[in-house]
């Protein structure tokens, strides 16, 4: 790994980073001549035009929307380098709080199941290609195809209906006092669990049936090489080829699966968090989008696209450290 | 006037015999016709959907009844417990905005992938990066966020909704028809047209738009699939066409009605099925396409053996590209995800689909060489894994000799040229 590759890379990223920021930015200006026009309280009986005019004059400066629009963007930037995102329209609060509140409580969710699925799907993987063209691997193929064509947040309504309301072993709304009553104590926590566990398994089962598919199918392939026929023929037992030899090289493309996973874990839990009714980052963005929240939407916009983007980066760069054949170089 | 019309019509004849000979194709393969069934069953479902419903739930004095009705005779799947519509009416209906958004979406990112990827693949230099860089772009925003904020600031006419959807849907499509015209622009047919003085618009239009044209249909029918999910999660969310019935909506509806509190567990289990189905027919015919397209697969038509050479196919595209990177001193880049398909075509399709040419291509020039060095036949074997050089001998017997050994000498440059500008990313 060249030091030229990761600074143009970082570079790369940067310069994505500013695009991305520069479109969220414009998208709430698409066809509105005032964007403050939003945020304006009603003119109410007592006050003058003049009066109205001042109060106007103090919403802008409120919500950065004053001057013209080069200088609001100037601004923007400006004010992303420290960190700030802009005040939330319907909250009062500086963005970057909302979202600091409510990003551990989607990461709850995202990580479990990202965690969960590579765990149970690398085994089952791993299982489905050593009994390749059995039982196992038939289901573990079928199971793929349901799983890709059913949307997931179907499955988290099947699962609210049977687990939630029919059989009562999972709470099938989200208990709001969780979050309110949260401490580190033994009992905390596990009321968090016995929430989380709906919408969990209900992610979970689709990433699971694609990690154990990938795994499978890479399984095999590693297992087809010499190196593996070298070490059968020296005798090794069966847990040590799998282990020892096939599986180290077949997570190689694992990794990248898991890099693409990783990049989605804040924005990618959105109906899944609406259905089971879940205080997160997905409930945030979709209240703020029917209240017409625009300065947070484009908050959670830019901040998923940083995570999106931090996350790829590290991804390539760990790929190429785990894989000595992959060479990052420049020309 | 009448040669025009002479040759109109000829173009017509020549077309619909393409189609028929398409369908015909996809007909003979077993999993092809499972999802041709299924999804001319939906088509007439939405064409007929007025004389086959039994009521017109669109209709608000004739088509509402008592409120949360259990399914009976009079009503097969009950009534909806906020408005009293027929949920069996609505299911049909709903075919309707499902398969033409579906549809229409797919048709406009064919157009819209297969035009901005030809041009990245074959015109190349700042075009090129300037389509890759917007590629990247839309790939890092979260594409769900973006699609509502973009209903948002538009509205949620089906106009927008498919404008959105094709404008951020048709990176993964781009990236895979580039891909594919750089393996072609270097054939020797499109340098012989090159030479002869044929302009850039002609070859793209007449050389380099046919050879991709099968790959076009089949990436077009599993990113279908995709947009019909996304559409169903949309209206989901309460953000689709509020004027329209749809299946994600119907979903929502009996969510918040609390059709779950009550039991009435049909009205959640129908329109799940419905999405199912025509998501389950788009992607029977695209992984069908792909078999029919890809020699190596013409043997055996069972799921397991499509998704195990897809991966396979994966493998070796990230294996043989290491190695020429290798040996290049090039660069390296591990691809990254496609954003327009659902997570379990990304990791074995739409990568993927680029190699699959260069595989075989690559195949047969190696099965060329053999055959015609003779003595030197069990060299190239051993380089060659055993079931490649199968597939390579059958599709070598296939192709006219002259072609072979044409092909080789570009199969092998393409695949370098490929390396290096995949790694340019």
């Amino acid at each position: 790994m060249k030091a030229s590759y990761v600074i143009k890379r970082i570079l790369l990223t940067l310069f994505i980073f500013f695009v991305v920021v520069t479109l969220c930015f414009f998208i709430p200006r698409i066809g509105v001549d005032d964007p403050a026009a939003r945020y304006y309280p009603a003119q109410t009986a007592g006050t003058t035009d003049a009066e109205y005019e001042y109060i106007k004059e103090q919403t802008r400066i409120e919500y950065g929307l004053n001057g013209t629009t080069f200088e609001q963007y100037i601004r923007y930037l400006g004010k992303l380098f420290t960190g700030d995102l802009g005040k939330s329209y319907t909250k009062n609060e500086p963005v970057i709080d909302l979202i600091a509140e409510r990003l551990p409580w989607t990461l709850v969710l995202s990580v479990s199941n990202l965690l969960i699925s590579l765990i149970i799907g690398v085994i089952i993987g791993t299982m489905a290609a050593w009994r390749r063209g059995r039982w196992q691997d038939r289901a573990l193929l079928n199971a793929s195809t349901f799983t890709t064509a059913l949307p997931a947040f179907f499955l988290a309504l099947i699962l609210s209906f049977l687990l939630g309301f029919e059989w009562e072993i999972f709470p099938a709304y989200t208990d709001q006092n969780m979050v309110a009553e949260f401490a580190w104590n033994w009992e905390s926590i596990s009321r968090v669990a016995y929430n989380a566990a709906l919408p969990i398994f209900a992610m979970a089962i689709g990433s699971i049936v694609s990690y154990g598919q990938a795994t499978r199918n890479s399984v095999i392939a590693v297992s087809e090489d010499d190196f593996i026929l070298t070490a059968k023929a020296k005798g090794l037992s069966n847990n040590k080829v799998i282990y020892g030899h096939t599986l180290r090289n077949a997570l190689l493309p694992i990794v990248t699966q898991f890099g693409m996973n990783v990049s989605t874990l804040i924005g990618g839990a959105v109906v899944i968090e609406q259905i089971f009714n879940w205080n997160g980052m997905g409930t945030l963005f979709l209240t703020a989008n029917s209240n017409n929240d625009y300065p947070l939407m484009m908050g959670i916009m830019i901040f998923m696209s940083a995570f999106a983007l931090v996350a790829n980066l590290l991804t390539d760069f760990v790929y190429c450290l785990l894989d000595p054949r992959v060479t990052l170089g420049g020309r | 006037m009448i040669k025009t019309l002479q040759y109109i019509g000829c173009k017509l004849l020549r077309v619909l015999y393409a189609i028929g000979r398409f369908f015909k194709k996809l007909w003979m393969h077993k999993q092809g016709r499972i999802g041709l069934i299924i999804f001319a069953f939906l088509a007439i479902l939405a064409i007929f959907a007025p004389l086959i419903a039994p009521y017109d739930p669109y209709d608000v004095i004739n088509g509402r009844f008592e409120k949360g009705l259990t399914p009976s005779w009079e009503h097969l799947l009950g009534t909806s417990i906020t408005t009293g519509q027929d949920i069996f009416s609505m299911l049909i209906y709903g075919t309707r905005s499902s398969l033409s958004i579906g549809l229409i979406t797919g048709l406009v990112i064919a157009v819209l992938g297969s035009l901005l990827g030809v041009a990245a693949g074959y015109i190349g230099g700042w075009v090129d990066t300037v389509i890759m860089r917007i590629v990247d772009i839309l790939l890092v925003i979260p594409t769900l966020p973006l699609v509502i904020v973009m209903t948002n600031v538009l509205g949620t006419s089906y106009v927008v909704i498919v404008i959105v959807f094709a404008a951020f849907g048709w990176t993964g499509l781009a990236r895979v028809i580039r891909s594919q015209v750089m393996l072609i622009k270097n054939a020797n047919y499109v340098k012989a047209a090159e030479i002869a003085g044929a302009s850039r618009w002609y070859i793209m239009w007449r050389h380099i738009l046919p050879a991709v044209s099968n790959l076009l249909i089949m990436s077009t029918a599993l990113t279908s699939a995709g947009i019909m999910v996304a559409e169903a999660g949309l209206s989901f969310l309460g953000l689709g066409n509020p004027t329209a019935i749809s299946w994600g909506k119907m979903l929502a509806d009996a969510q918040s009605s609390g059709a779950m509190l009550f039991g009435h567990w049909w009205s959640i289990l129908a329109p799940g099925v419905g999405i199912f189905l025509s998501v389950y027919s788009f992607m029977r015919i695209g992984l069908a396409l792909e078999e029919i397209l890809n020699p190596r697969m013409r043997k055996g038509s069972s799921m397991i053996k499509v998704f195990k050479h897809l991966n396979n196919r994966y493998l070796d595209e990230v294996f043989a590209s290491m190695d020429d990177a290798s040996k290049m001193k090039g660069e390296y880049v591990a691809p990254s995800a496609s954003a327009a398909l659902p997570p379990a075509f990304e990791a074995a399709d739409v990568r993927t689909v680029a190699a699959q040419a260069a595989l075989a291509e690559a195949a047969a020039a190696e099965a060329a060489a053999a055959e015609a060095a003779g003595a030197q036949a069990a060299a190239a074997g051993t380089y060659v894994p055993a079931a490649q050089a199968a597939a390579a001998e059958q599709a070598a017997a296939e192709e006219p000799f002259v072609q072979r050994r044409a092909e080789e000498e570009a199969a092998k440059q393409s695949a370098r040229e490929n390396a290096g500008q995949g790694g340019e990313r």
